[in-house]
């Protein structure tokens, strides 16, 4: 029997278009009102744009290998085409979604460190069923669990960097007893594709992380809410699911939410919306999700690589795993494109350079003139910081972020007003629109960029300073508090590029 | 310890005085009581609060963000900063981003409601200096006759479409499309007519800058003359609204709720009561009594006469059918009184029980 009343959250899982047909036939299907069908629908481009025929990715890294010039060729042919925000395939820039939402691309993808069993991702190895991290986890109980992983060290690594295990004390605090276990798969910021990896080559490893987990705050339903344009690694997971779900998992419940197209859901709260059928729009935080989360109840959200590093944490210990560190604990899945030789995710310990992290992906191509090291959201910086540590705290200290380590190098060939504006551009795209110092923000950034690089005037970009500190001050969430640091950091580092001159 | 009860009390300190506030309540209500007025632009009583136009963000002490003085819970000990350069820094600088992306009508008509966007920058200092923020907001065409909708005004603070969900439970619109292009829609866009709504006009009411507006009165008004204001109830039915009734030259031209929280309708009016008042002026209201003459024209006549025709009628009715042969039907427009006599014209003058209100269905 159907539940009673409106089942909000199956709203986006049935809707395929934004016609009014369709509308209506999922509002009555799920007692939902058609205008909050249609608003929630409209989100969504992967919705509200579904016959767009190809994506054409124009993140970063993909504009740097000529993604443009890849759209042009598509309209010339006559094949229908639109541009999409980063695929999460800048390894094999540049890359396309097909209308099936296959990756297209000349390249392969796919290089990560090589095996070797004394990394905790190793993903370059195999996965193993063995599930011997949870079994230790039951002997541990949940305080040894979390003792662990305090020991460890762990800061989420979808981000914001947010020690691991204090999300999962609070919500064992809390006296709500129904109790959600989420795991953010919803890796798209510009960059950046370590989850893609994880997913792909050690599924077992996450569904792992997740069962400690929800064993450990004392949760029974878990779900992986994965974008949708990463079609392979959905698939990949529910098939190590299919090997285990009776087996060590069996008495927790596993559930798959797929993305619509929405950067902003990788934002915790936004995620919730999505997952509850709404539109995605950043909650206020305080309640947090850990008091208020999915469905209202104490929620776990954590990144797939934060969890993925949760079992070998149990297996041999929070000690060993903050040894691997360097700067900061652990080691590090750092994703690496743009003008370097083996794009890829290599596992390395947190806190190596710039220069360290591309000779172990081949070395430079041309002339290294600038990086940003952990996605649109952390920047630009010069060359001259090579050495610095790629670590969290470091990191901040020059006004950047580690982020995601989603680290893309760029060269003497790449005009840094066009990698500013690119970023621009994907942060206007992704605003979910809600608050005004990000909606309208991101629209003035990226209008006053469009407006240098036309007429290489810098009155143009008068206002920068002022709309920068708005956004960062007024934003509701971290998008809008971020979107215009490419433009003001490759205007701090490289003046010359936007001095009128011409490319720097 | 205890969670404190939600009746007590506690105090805190809002720009250094010293406070009561009960437990649950927001620092933009607490501060109010105080006389400290804090601007906001998605903020509506009737409507759960959001925090999403970002106009009322205050500094609260230990918090390193602004934070929302509407969302935001006070508590015990809390140190709350309502004025300050920073804050004025911020208000200006939002208002300005306000004015590049839904510059104010220059020349507004005299119906149009005062959009909150101009009365702001002018408190706050806010110029029109940055660059047009080009706007690709989708409207839609709509036949109905009441609501218009103008995308290039709109701030998407979403206040209407709260309305009509929180308050109406009809939600016929919402937020639709994403970032720049997040726009008010029905579902598919179609028209409000072929929609749930119910043509209450709340949408009209809550709406900060005039996106939302009637469209009668903007049409048929005339800008060179006077509008004055008369407070009345709506005659419409026995609820009792109370109605802002627009007069110029002695003509009604627009009907507005007085503001939520002053009168018992708390800013909400039904279909009828804002927007029906053309018959006011019709020339085909009845102004006196008429009855039919013997040629089967209807003409003038007095009350009087009127009544005495009207009863002849019905008692002939009754002598040749019986009194169950008649049916007195009342309008929703008549008060209890009003009520209480029709039924009791029913059985005791005629003796039926055949008696209805159509405020009962």
């Amino acid at each position: 029997m159907l539940p009673k009343g409106a089942q909000r959250d199956r709203v986006l899982k049935v809707v395929h278009d934004t016609s009014q047909e369709e509308v209506e036939r999922v509002s009555r299907e799920t007692g939902v009102p058609a205008a909050d069908v249609y608003g929630a629908a409209s989100f969504y481009t992967l919705i509200s744009q579904p016959d767009a025929g190809a994506r054409v990715c124009q993140g970063l890294s993909c504009r740097m290998a000529g993604s443009q010039e890849l759209f042009a060729d598509y309209l010339e042919r006559g094949e229908p085409a639109i541009y999409a925000s980063c695929i999460g395939q800048c390894d094999r820039a540049p890359a396309v979604l097909s209308p099936k939402m296959a990756v297209v691309s000349q390249r392969s993808a796919g290089a990560v460190s090589a095996a070797n069993p004394e990394l905790p991702m190793n993903l370059g190895g195999s996965d193993s069923l063995d599930y011997s991290a949870l079994a230790r986890s039951r002997e541990l109980g949940g305080e040894g669990v979390l003792a662990a992983l305090d020991a460890s060290g762990l800061q989420g690594r979808g981000g914001a960097g947010f020690p691991a295990g204090r999300k999962w004390r609070a919500v064992l605090g809390e006296t709500e007893t129904e109790r959600y276990v989420i795991c953010n798969a919803d890796e798209a910021e510009p960059g950046t594709f370590k989850d893609r990896e994880v997913m792909l080559r050690r599924p077992h490893l996450l569904l792992e992380g997740l069962a400690i987990c929800a064993e450990t705050i004392g949760a029974k339903e878990v779900y992986l809410y994965i974008r949708g344009e990463f079609q392979e690694p959905i698939a990949r997971l529910k098939a190590a699911l299919a090997e285990v779900a009776d087996g060590p998992l069996a008495g927790l419940n596993y559930h798959f939410v797929e993305g619509h197209g929405a950067y902003i859901c990788g934002e915790e709260t936004a995620l919730l919306e999505a997952m509850e059928g709404r539109r995605g729009m950043p909650r206020i935080k305080p309640p947090y999700p850990t008091q208020e989360g999915f469905r209202g109840k104490p929620t776990v959200i954590n990144n797939v690589e934060t969890l993925a590093c949760v079992p070998p944490i149990v297996l041999r210990g929070g000690e060993w795993f903050k040894g691997l560190g360097r700067t900061e604990a652990g080691t590090k899945l750092y994703c690496i494109s743009g003008h370097v030789e083996t794009p890829g995710v290599y596992e390395l310990p947190l806190g190596v350079s710039l220069d360290e992290l591309v000779a172990v992906a081949g070395g430079y191509v041309g002339e290294p003139v600038a990086f940003s090291p952990g996605g649109a959201s952390s920047g630009f910086l010069p060359i001259s910081e090579r050495e610095r540590a790629l670590d969290f705290a470091s990191l901040s200290e020059v006004g950047s972020m580690l982020g995601s380590a989603g680290v893309v190098v760029l060269n003497e060939t790449f005009d840094l007003a066009e990698a500013a504006c690119s970023q621009a551009i994907f942060f206007e795209d992704e605003s979910c629109g809600q608050c005004a110092p990000c909606r309208i923000g991101t629209r003035l950034v990226h209008q006053a960029l469009k407006g240098y690089l036309e007429t290489r005037d810098p009155n143009a970009l008068e206002h920068i300073e002022d709309l920068a500190w708005e956004m960062e001050e007024g934003s509701i969430c971290g998008l809008g508090m971020v979107a215009a640091l490419p433009l003001t950091s490759a205007i701090k580092h490289f003046p010359a590029a936007f001095s009128g001159g011409g490319q720097a | 310890m205890s969670a404190p009860l939600p009746d007590e009390s506690f105090t805190l300190t809002i720009n250094g005085q010293q406070t009561q506030a009960r437990q649950g309540e927001r620092v933009l209500g607490v501060a109010g009581r105080l006389g400290i007025e804090i601007p906001t632009l998605c903020e509506d009583s009737r409507l759960d609060p959001v925090g999403c136009c970002r106009m009322c963000l205050v500094e609260v002490g230990g918090q390193r963000r602004l934070q929302p003085a509407c969302t935001w819970r006070a508590e015990a000990g809390q140190d709350v900063t309502t004025e300050s350069p920073r804050i004025e820094r911020h208000r200006k600088l939002l208002l300005e981003m306000y004015l590049a992306d839904a510059p104010p009508v220059t020349d507004p008509h005299p119906l149009t409601p005062l959009n909150e966007i101009s009365r702001l920058a002018e408190a706050h200092g806010a110029l029109d200096r940055f660059p047009a923020a080009c706007s690709e907001r989708e409207g839609r065409e709509d036949a109905n006759p009441y609501i218009g909708f103008d995308p290039e005004l709109c701030i998407s603070c979403a206040r209407c479409v709260r309305y009509c969900d929180e308050v109406e439970a009809v939600s016929a619109i919402t937020l639709a499309g994403r970032g720049a292009g997040t726009t008010i829609a029905t579902a598919g866009q179609i028209g409000l007519l072929d929609s749930t709504c119910e043509l209450c006009g709340g949408c009209i009411d809550t709406c900060p800058t005039g996106a939302m507006h009637e469209k009668k009165p903007l049409a048929h008004t005339r800008t060179d003359s006077e509008v004055s204001t008369v407070r009345t109830t709506c005659n419409f039915c026995g609820v009792g609204c109370q109605l802002d009734i627009k007069v110029q030259d002695g003509r009604v031209v627009q009907i507005d709720s007085p503001p939520a929280g002053e009168t018992l309708n708390d800013g909400n009016l039904c279909v009828k009561g804002r927007f029906a008042y053309d018959f006011i002026h019709h020339e085909d209201r009845l102004k006196t009594p008429l009855v039919r003459g013997a040629d089967g024209n209807l003409r003038e006549a007095s009350w009087e006469e009127a009544l005495k025709r009207a009863a002849e009628g019905l008692l002939g009715v009754k002598e040749r059918h019986g009194a169950d042969a008649l049916g007195f039907v009342s309008s929703s427009r008549c008060t209890g009184e009003e009520n209480y006599l029709v039924q009791k014209l029913a059985r005791a003058a005629f003796g039926t029980n055949n008696c209805h209100s159509c405020a009962a269905t």
